[in-house]
């Protein structure tokens, strides 16, 4: 009896090191290469991290700008409408709110007092200036690949930019979230704390796509799903995640669900314009990404990451086949839904007809056109409710806007809308309820309601 | 510069590939006959025939228009449909302060070019885009249906 008790107890353990292992070794995020890294100084490829052969020999603030474009800090530390780098966006999650801190050189309420080293610390190992941890919406685990000249150049543009006074806003998280020392052990388990190695085995450019694309724009923080410890599961790299309230899809070369079909044509255009013919737009998250960083790569940065992203392993994932033929033109014909009243196509026809057109290839502008679009051919309608409610509103090239809805339809019209389009221009029809876009409306709010944890 | 077909004419246009079409018309062609409303593709008071669709000009870049022949509310009284919905209009006396109307028209006209008799849910389904705030749409419907009975 002794015996078998001991025996449970042996495997219980191994099984649960071998979890812990599993998790701790989906950390590395750039393993599915295989083949050996190298030291920066000795891969044979030449130096691929640093600003393009362009900017050489620009002076630091510039090189910095190009880099901090890159890393695209921007994005989260700044608020809706607010001031660049002076912070104050709500990561709205599971356990509570995060806000992002002010990142100008001011010495009150910014980063005006830190020194080098601890500009290091905290982009590389999540540790700030008196110590305390950063929780890691700072994507410290992608960062702490960055160079560390890389990094003192960013710190040089954001010392050069105007000083802001904004204090940082106070996080609403729930025990034991709220117990930045705890971060001591996600870090030691999920931050491999070690710079950029190039692999050895792979050209200069596919380094360079993966110096920018891990290092940089920590692209897998929003499109690589997390583990139970919330830290990024990179045995299913790229394979697609819900973040923020949006969701971030497979990047994979899997042709279904992921950039398969696409071609590297597709990929250059989408990068760093934010649409690709055929496939649709950017909004959202990833609009944001294309304004303040894509978009300023130069064309070898992205060719680079096309390279890189070509070369990621197909991850399938439950995403339907995308439908690229158009809707009938007339609004009889064409996939039934389910709708009492028929709500979602009164919605259609009041509000997104005009632009959109029942075939669903616009007449106005191939950004507005829903056919061969992934957020429409993808049943949870996740993000076509989130670009109802908060419309788009793109900076790149000549601009591109759709009004938010969020104000004038109710939580019920939006569903339905939804609901409609994703039936009559994808793959296959959603079921959003009136409750779930509710939801969705929590998860991208800047102005969470107090006590709110959902 | 720019050469756009126009109400069945070539138009030269000395614009930026990026001003909406809307803008183009009024302010460089002088053809003032389509409204602004929203801006934003949510009124269709600027409603103008693009290679034969019914598209808002406020969204329309006068770059992305490419060879697709124009009809503004100046020139849809020249194709059968238009004709017959103008003068379903008058007979129905439709406007009220008339700002939406050249907009309704020109989607009217566009609904009866793709369905010639039109039942309710057809036209529900085509002029839903088409505010109007003086609440004419009782009238709209009648002239549509008018202008869809008049003998060909």
């Amino acid at each position: 009896m002794k015996k078998a008790v001991g025996v449970v107890v042996a495997v219980i353990v191994v099984v649960a090191l071998g979890f812990a292992g599993w998790l701790f070794l989906g950390r590395d995020q750039m393993s599915f290469a295989g083949g050996a890294t190298v030291e920066l100084a000795k891969y044979a490829g030449g130096n691929v991290t640093g600003v393009p052969a362009q900017l050489a020999d620009a002076d630091l603030v510039k090189r910095g700008e190009y880099l901090a474009h890159a890393a695209d800090c921007q994005a989260c530390h700044t608020a809706p409408g607010g001031t660049p780098f002076a912070g104050g966006f709500a990561f709205n999650m599971p356990f509570g709110t995060i806000y992002s801190t002010n990142i100008t050189p001011d010495k009150q309420t910014g980063i005006g007092n830190y020194t080098d080293a601890q500009f290091l610390a905290a982009v590389h190992r999540g540790i700030r200036a008196d110590g305390e941890r950063l929780y890691p919406a700072m994507p410290y685990t992608s960062y702490g690949y960055i160079t560390d000249a890389d990094a003192l150049a960013i710190k040089a543009y954001l010392f050069a930019l105007a000083p802001v006074s904004a204090p940082a806003r106070q996080n609403k998280l729930s025990w034991p979230f709220s117990q930045r020392g705890l971060l001591a052990v996600w870090n030691a388990m999920f931050n491999p704390g070690e710079r950029f190695r190039p692999n050895a085995g792979q050209s200069p450019q596919w380094n360079r796509g993966a110096y920018l694309a891990e290092a940089m724009g920590h692209c897998g923080e929003c499109h690589t799903p997390r583990n139970l410890a919330f830290a990024l599961d990179n045995h299913r790299k790229f394979a697609g995640a819900l973040t923020a309230g949006w969701r971030a899809y497979n990047i994979t070369a899997s042709k279904d669900s992921g950039l398969g079909d696409w071609s590297d044509r597709d990929l250059y255009s989408y990068l760093s314009t934010g649409h690709a013919e055929g496939h649709g737009g950017a909004g959202g998250p990833m609009g944001e990404a294309t304004d303040n960083s894509l978009s300023y790569l130069v064309p070898e940065d992205v060719n680079a990451l096309v390279t890189y992203l070509r070369s990621i392993p197909a991850q399938a994932t439950d995403l339907p086949r995308t439908v690229t033929t158009p809707a009938p033109a007339s609004y009889r014909e064409g996939v039934a839904v389910a709708d009492a009243n028929a709500r979602g196509e009164k919605v259609f026809a009041g509000a997104c007809a005009s632009c959109h057109d029942w075939t669903g290839v616009s007449p106005v502008s191939g950004y507005a056109t829903l056919t061969g679009v992934r957020a429409v051919n993808d049943p949870s309608a996740t993000n076509v409710a989130q670009t109802v409610i908060n419309g788009v509103d793109r900076k790149t090239g000549r601009g591109i806007a759709m009004p938010a809805f969020g104000q004038g339809y109710s939580d019920d019209d939006i569903a339905a809308v939804a609901n409609y389009v994703t039936a009559r221009f994808g793959a296959k029809g959603a079921r959003l309820t009136g409750q779930d876009v509710a939801h969705l409306r929590m998860q991208t709010a800047q102005e969470p309601k107090e006590g709110s944890n959902d | 510069m720019l050469t756009l077909t126009i109400n069945g004419q070539p138009r030269e246009v000395d614009a930026p590939a990026d001003t909406p079409l809307l803008w183009v018309l009024r302010d460089h062609l002088n053809l003032v006959g389509t409204k602004y409303g929203c801006g934003v593709a949510q009124c269709g008071v600027c409603t103008v025939h693009v290679g034969g669709k019914p598209v808002r000009s406020c969204q329309l870049a006068v770059g992305d228009v490419g060879t697709r022949a124009v009809v503004t509310i100046e020139g849809v009284g020249n194709t059968t449909h238009g004709a017959r919905v103008q003068q379903a209009w008058l007979e129905e006396a439709v406007p009220q302060c008339g700002y939406c109307q050249a907009g309704q028209i020109m989607s009217a006209a566009a609904l009866l070019d793709r369905i010639p008799q039109p039942n309710d849910a057809d036209i529900d389904a085509a002029m839903a885009g088409n505010l109007c705030r003086c609440g004419t749409y009782i009238r709209i419907r009648r002239a549509i249906k008018n202008a869809a009975a008049k003998p060909a």
